[in-house]
């Protein structure tokens, strides 16, 4: 591993012309990626007078931090946050639990009733929620689900479950069916061999699960405005939508209230990328 | 002896039912009964407000199929569709190859490549409109430049305009995934390919891309239903405009079911959406598992 | 580094994971004791602890006053507590009133009057007529809201619309204020001669072409036939063979002609509105709603407002009820839903209070809003010349979702010259049976 590791490495390293054009690419590539992001930073230091009559192009006069203290009052940032870090990170440890667990026993079962809840899973990819939202509503009513932290968790789970499954099981082959085999003859029981022995196998497939579903999770709209609309259980981006109305929208606050969102799903991912990536060469891609 | 085996496996399946059937009832109460209402509400013409929800029949269907409205959002959609899977494949496999070269600050890159899907849809629309509308000009009028650059302000050019910021948004994202199976391709591919004679380009198409044949599948997958389903994108963008020009079929979906106070003719709407997200995704599989498998 | 990055986030998490379970446990528990603590012993006795559920529907000019009415409330009645939850009206309000159908409605809902015909007429509503607090209400503010005899809406405030103008270029060029389409068309000619956009717009906005569109009918068509929804829904009347629906359209190519056409597709209000400040444009068709936009660029621009001119010279300004309070006919709460409408048309001081932040007209007796208004001397003049009209007379009967705001794509396209004219009428009158649910 180490020495085909190394190989790569030496292979390349070597900066030719080819490596030139490509780096060039990457370059006015990431210009392309950046001077949005520059100018959303940028107007989030604005005044509203910089903003409305000032060139876009040119840098915030001073570097104040009202919109940034306005922005955390008018979102109740106390709360929101708070809460949507709640309700995304019980979501996507339920969720990496259950996924791992449906993928599993789909993998380990050939009858059909197995098979056939893999596509079952698989048509949740397909179902456009945002046009289902009043069933959505009216099921949430009658089980009791609306207005509760459980209810708008219950649904993250459910609109998520398919990707999750999805992504799983393509994990699959490699938890070696030998090690099980082992632990069955040892008389270990189903339940005793899924958290002794596959789950930790599947640490970086949860992983990647986890990030890839943590800011699907916390950028929703549809399902925190469908469960949680009060003020005292709303989510970030139900609060931020709210600056964004019809008439007369708050930019200055408004583009603060995108950067103080946006920041700490932006350091879970930076924190968290080598083992996103390690996590996807090990399984998904493989196939 | 045989009645014993069975009798434990039976005990077994019990456990395997247990770890599986959390997940099927949540998933089955929180999507797949609202569907199946949704199903029920295309063959009524309720309004979405009153308690009684008149029968209708086929006649939501019937009228599905002589909808101009309707035909125009497929049209835009298909459109919409059918450029992000050509642009955003390509984009982010070119981005992942450059990024597993020997290029410097890759780190960097990568970070600044994946930040933007980190931004919610509706937010990168508004970020989008206002580089159109506000910083772009700007720019080109410091440049002397007399380009317009409100894409989103004709009818010809929206469509250009949302699939760049759906790129923007959405490339780093796939190119991750790519990236990860870039590294999972044995050198030994490359040193034997490299024996045999082959450049830099041969490398490319004869080695890298059949073996990026999984990743494909599922941002093939991904893209096409992510991108039918195009709505959040347009809310604080174009308003689905000018005029319809950028009205998406769930874009179109919403404003009859709710602000039209249709619900009944926009869930036979949302049928035909969940229909033809079932195909699409069908069809793909199949071709692309099939040519996995021959590669 | 980043090893310390991912545990200071887990753990953020984790607190997070604590802090709301616990959060939510003490706040009740907090609600409970401090409640029973009261020292006013009498009233507790009398009084049992209310919780109202408050859904409001407000634009961003709106957002904040809930603080106000709940610190109002807390003076007169410590025992009623209104949870809210606040949406944008014009995205969120429908689809939540259609969600809380399915379950049950909050006790206060506010929306804008015109909400009052669509859920009124479902018998969703209490019926507030000859509650003593509906005296403190201008007698102008009730018809809008005023269905088969019943009152459903309790009016706050109004928006004027109208042709907002820049006073100083209307001075420097003496151009007068038009009455008459030969009038407006001088003004035009003279902008163009001197270099001078007409016309600020952002069409990218739907509803803001919906809006302009009702205001031009309200003085074109609904003047001489007041009923003339009700007419087209019977078949009586069609856009298409309507010479003053066809002249509202043509009005609206009349602004694209003499606006910023390239751009007003790719820019939203805030930016026009900016232009509007700096020069850039001499007249605007709007409503109050750019006030505060206006005053927040520049504290000195002087505008006034005029209503669009009509065929006959005649328009009236016109008034749109804004905020209006409805409450729930199923409500097991209508005491003190009565209670806390006392405290809104009763406390004269919270009332200034909201007019003065969202920059608007009292529809409550007695109460003068002491910001800085411009245009006010000019809607002095209409008022005092009986030339003022409620625009929800065509709200209420043509109603938005479905169809004013279908009837905008439509203009939108009439202009980019993707359909004619002629289409864009027939093809409201395609959809006759959506203009009012």
């Amino acid at each position: 591993m180490k020495k085909d590791k190394l190989l790569k490495n030496t292979n390349k390293s070597s900066f030719g012309p080819g490596t030139l054009v490509l780096q060039i690419i990457v370059v006015s590539a990431a210009l392309f990626f950046a001077s949005p992001l520059f100018i959303i930073l940028s107007y989030s230091f604005k005044t509203k007078r910089e903003i409305y009559i000032g060139n876009p192009l040119s840098l915030p006069e001073s570097l104040n931090f009202n919109n940034y203290i306005n922005a955390y009052e008018k979102l109740n940032l106390k709360v929101t946050f708070l809460n949507t870090a709640f309700y995304t990170s019980v979501s996507v440890l339920v969720l990496a639990i259950l996924c791992g667990a449906a993928a599993w026993t789909i993998a380990r079962n050939k009858n059909k009733f197995f098979k056939f809840s893999y596509f079952y899973f698989i048509i949740g990819i397909l179902i456009p929620a945002q046009a289902l939202f009043l069933p959505i509503y009216t099921v949430g009513f009658k089980t009791g689900l609306v207005n509760t932290r459980a209810g708008v968790i219950f649904m993250f789970i459910a609109t998520n479950i398919s990707f999750g499954v999805f992504l799983m099981t393509s994990f699959m082959s490699t938890v070696p069916i030998e090690l099980e085999e082992a632990a069955k003859i040892d008389g270990c029981s189903v339940f005793g061999i899924y958290f002794r022995i596959v789950m930790p196998l599947l640490k970086p497939a949860m992983a990647t699960l986890i990030i890839m579903l943590s800011f699907q999770i916390w950028n929703d709209y549809l399902m925190s405005s469908l469960f949680v609309s009060t003020n005292k259980l709303k989510t970030i981006t139900v609060a931020i939508q709210a600056l964004f109305s019809q008439q007369s929208s708050d930019y200055t606050t408004a583009f603060a209230a995108i950067v103080i969102s946006v920041l700490p799903i932006c350091i879970l991912f930076i924190s968290m990328q080598k083992y996103f990536i390690k996590g996807m060469t090990v399984g998904a891609v493989k196939g | 002896m045989n009645t014993h085996d069975s009798k434990f496996k039976k005990h077994d399946r019990i456990q395997y039912l247990i770890l599986l059937l959390p997940g099927l009832i949540i998933f089955t109460i929180g999507l797949i009964i609202p569907m199946l209402l949704g199903f029920y509400y295309s063959f009524t013409s309720w309004n979405g407000m009153t308690a009684e929800k008149p029968f209708a029949g086929l006649s939501n269907y019937y009228r599905l199929f002589h909808d101009t409205y309707a035909a125009q959002a497929w049209i835009f959609t298909i459109k919409f569709t059918l450029l992000n899977t050509i642009l955003q494949n390509i984009g982010a496999i070119l981005l992942a190859v450059a990024l597993d070269s020997a290029i410097k600050l890759k780190k960097l890159f990568r970070t600044i490549f994946f930040i933007p899907c980190l931004i919610s849809a509706l937010v990168v629309g508004f970020i989008w409109l206002k580089l159109y509308g506000n910083v772009l000009p700007a720019l080109m009028d410091y440049l002397g430049k007399d380009i317009n650059t409100m894409l989103f302000g004709r009818d010809d050019t929206v469509l250009a305009g949302l699939i760049i910021a759906n790129n923007w948004q959405w490339i780093g994202y796939w190119m991750l995934i790519y990236l990860a199976a870039l590294q999972s391709i044995p050198q030994e591919l490359y040193s034997a390919a490299k024996v045999d004679g082959a450049n830099a380009f041969q490398q490319f198409f004869f080695v890298t891309l059949p073996m990026l044949a999984p990743a494909l599948t599922i941002c093939i997958v991904g893209i096409t239903t992510g991108s039918l389903k195009v709505y959040d994108l347009l809310v604080a963008s174009t308003n689905g405009g000018p005029g319809r020009a950028s009205t998406s079929i769930i874009y179109y979906i919403y404003s009859t079911a709710i602000n039209g106070r249709q619900y009944g003719y926009g869930s036979a709407l949302s049928v035909s959406l969940i229909v033809v997200l079932l195909i699409v995704a069908l069809i793909q599989l199949r071709v692309l598992k099939r040519r996995e498998v021959q590669l | 580094m980043k090893k310390s990055i991912a545990i200071l986030m887990s753990s953020v998490l984790a607190l997070s994971l604590m802090t709301s379970c616990g959060g939510s446990k003490n706040d009740d528990k907090e609600n409970g004791s401090q409640n029973k603590n009261t020292k006013n012993e009498e009233q507790l006795q009398k009084e049992e602890d209310v919780t109202l559920r408050v859904l409001a529907g407000q634009s961003t000019t709106d957002a904040g006053t809930e603080d106000m009415i709940d610190a109002a409330l807390a003076e007169k009645y410590p025992h009623i507590k209104l949870e809210w939850e606040c949406v944008d009206w014009g995205n969120d309000f429908q689809p939540k009133m259609q969600v809380y159908m399915q379950s049950e409605l909050p006790d206060i809902m506010i929306g804008k009057a015109q909400d009052v015909s669509t859920y009124g007429s479902l018998g969703l509503l209490a019926d507030l007529e000859g509650k003593p607090y509906m005296d403190e209400v201008l007698d102008a503010a009730k018809p809008g809201v005023s269905l088969d005899g019943k009152i459903y809406g309790l009016t706050y405030n109004a928006q004027y619309q109208g042709v907002y103008y820049n006073r100083d270029m209307f001075k420097e060029n003496g151009w007068e204020i038009p009455d008459t389409h030969e009038e407006l068309q001088a003004i035009i000619d003279d902008c163009h001669a001197k270099g001078i956009t007409p016309f600020a717009s952002h069409m990218v906005d739907t509803w803001s072409i919906g809006n302009v569109t009702m205001q031009f009918a309200v003085n074109e068509v609904f003047r001489d036939t007041p009923d003339w929804g009700d007419k087209f829904r019977a078949g009586e009347v069609n856009f298409s063979d309507s010479e003053e629906y066809k002249h509202c359209y043509e009005y609206n190519k009349l602004i694209y002609d003499n606006t910023w056409s390239d751009q007003t597709f790719s820019m939203e209000q805030t930016a026009c509105d900016a232009k509007m400040v700096q020069g850039e444009a001499a007249m605007k068709v709007s409503g109050s709603w750019s006030i505060q936009n206006f005053l927040d660029i520049d504290e000195n621009f002087d505008f006034g407002v005029f209503p669009f001119p009509n065929q006959t010279g005649d328009s009236k300004l016109l008034f749109e009820p804004n905020i209006t309070f409805m409450a729930s006919a199923d409500s097991e709460h209508l005491d003190a839903i009565d209670k806390v409408f006392e405290v809104i048309t009763g406390d004269k001081d919270l009332a200034l209070e909201i007019y003065n932040y969202t920059k608007t007209a009292p529809m409550i007796k007695d109460v003068t809003p002491t910001f800085p208004n411009p245009s006010q001397s000019d809607i002095d003049k209409y008022a005092e010349n009986d030339r003022i009209q409620d625009v929800n007379l065509g709200n209420n009967q043509l109603q938005w979702g479905g169809f004013q705001e279908e009837n905008a794509k439509d203009i939108a396209e009439y202009l980019q010259g993707n359909i004619s004219l002629e289409e864009a009428l027939a093809a409201a009158d395609a959809r006759r049976e959506n203009s009012k649910s």
